[in-house]
């Protein structure tokens, strides 16, 4: 049960290249899309704050 | 800034990937040194000015040194020791000429002192292909593919550290798979693009207030909480740069190391370091660790060795009281792990007993982050307040 959450959420961040067997088909590709969308989302309503990242100083 | 600007994926980036698949095979490897370059002299001019822009002609001094490499050579000892120098005088020379004077060192204090772009990172590359080129464990490889090893962007300002020969079977190889690479790469920038926008930077409104004012004056709870903001803030910030550098170099074909690997569920601290900044621990193993004489040793000097090598990671990170306190908290943690286990044996598979393990691993990982983001003296402070009231 965890492997799969794990492996689904991994494909899904761009991890790894093989969709989990159950997300095949149109599922995958929508569920793609909507991960571009939401994170395209999210970046544009937070990117006005940000800040230095931490490694660049060490 | 860099991961998060415009220039970045509009003059750097996208260009440089597209060119390097585009290009004949001959020209692929001048393509990354051009751009490569490039993206040093701006950042670093942006940066640190002149200076920092003239720190370009150290890559080609080293460029130019290693080609002097040779199994069992002395130019490799040369390499290995122009690398600690130079890192040791930008980063370190006034921290420990402080520490050696007590302070009064007005006439030798580097007073304009800067770090070049990325220098605790290429360092870490031109030891290791120094090193590994005097014990015959990669090969020299043309000019070309070295400056386009160590000026590979992506990777070149806080990793995930490379490995020669691990780079350079993908850098001769053609790039194909358009289509899943650039999907694949897009998605990794865009998830890596909102760790930080949306949850590290989030974080801040908390971890700013680590600070002695705030910690003079906040309820002890709340300490915690923003102990832990500063665990999460890190985790999501340095991850989240990981999956920027690893989705760029997808661009162009090239799949580097991956650096992170879901620490923070790790049920020990050894298993931590496994899965936390993965391209530096393998590093400080290799390069460190079993130099020392790792684990073939009599075993005190094995928990000698471990407790060096994380105050090596602890100092490595910044030249500070509190960074060798950080590398000596993970030093002390992972002997007492070793230690347990030799007196305890493999571990419990009860889930109560992993559980317990996980929770604890991550309480004393979190323990030690103060000492990673704040002063020693603030350091000090938050956990007498925090123990004491």
């Amino acid at each position: 049960m965890l492997s799969r959450f794990r492996s689904t959420i991994e494909y899904l961040a761009g991890e790894r290249d093989a969709c989990p067997p159950f997300l095949r088909g149109h599922i995958d590709l929508l569920l793609r899309c909507l991960v571009w969308a939401l994170a395209m989302l999210l970046i544009y309503s937070f990117s006005g704050q940000s800040s230095k990242f931490i490694y660049i100083d060490f | 800034m860099i991961f998060n600007t415009f220039a970045y994926y509009l003059v750097f980036l996208l260009p440089a990937a597209i060119l390097y698949r585009l290009a004949p095979a001959s020209l692929r490897v001048w393509v990354i040194v051009v751009f490569g370059s490039a993206f040093f002299l701006y950042f670093s001019y942006s940066m640190a000015g002149i200076w920092g822009a003239l720190c370009l002609l150290i890559f080609l001094w080293e460029s130019i040194i290693s080609r002097l490499y040779r199994p069992r050579s002395r130019w490799c000892i040369v390499g290995i020791l122009q690398s600690v120098i130079l890192l040791g005088i930008f980063k370190y020379w006034n921290f420990f000429t402080g520490l050696a004077f007590f302070g009064r060192t007005d006439l030798i204090r580097w007073q304009g002192a800067f770090l070049p772009l990325g220098i605790s990172f290429f360092t870490f590359e031109f030891y290791h292909y120094a090193w590994d080129r005097k014990a015959n464990k990669t090969e020299a490889g043309t000019l070309g593919e070295y400056l386009a090893f160590i000026l590979f962007f992506p990777t070149m300002v806080a990793g995930p550290i490379k490995r020669y020969e691990d780079f350079l079977p993908k850098l001769r190889k053609e790039p194909t798979a358009w289509t899943l690479d650039w999907e694949r790469g897009i998605t990794r920038i865009l998830i890596g693009l909102v760790k930080k926008f949306a949850v590290a930077d989030l974080l801040t409104a908390w971890t700013d207030h680590l600070n002695v004012h705030d910690i003079l004056i906040a309820d002890r709870r709340v300490l915690i909480l923003w102990g832990l903001a500063y665990g999460a803030k890190i985790y999501a910030d340095f991850s989240g740069y990981s999956d920027i550098a690893i989705g760029s170099a997808r661009l162009f074909g090239i799949r580097v190391p991956e650096n992170f690997d879901w620490p923070y569920g790790r049920r020990n601290i050894q298993r931590f370091w496994q899965s936390w900044h993965i391209s530096l621990t393998r590093w400080l193993i290799d390069y460190v660790y079993i130099p020392l004489g790792g684990s073939r040793v009599s075993t005190p000097r094995i928990y000698l060795n471990i407790i060096v090598v994380m105050l090596v990671s602890g100092l490595w990170h910044g030249a500070g009281i509190n960074f060798i306190v950080w590398g000596l908290w993970h030093g002390l943690l992972l002997a007492g792990h070793r230690l347990w286990r030799r007196f305890r044996g493999d571990p419990s598979s009860n889930p109560v007993a992993v559980f317990s393990s996980r929770l604890l691993t991550f309480v004393l990982v979190n323990a030690g982050w103060p000492f990673f983001c704040m002063d020693m003296n603030t350091a000090t402070l938050f956990y007498r307040r925090l123990l004491f009231g």
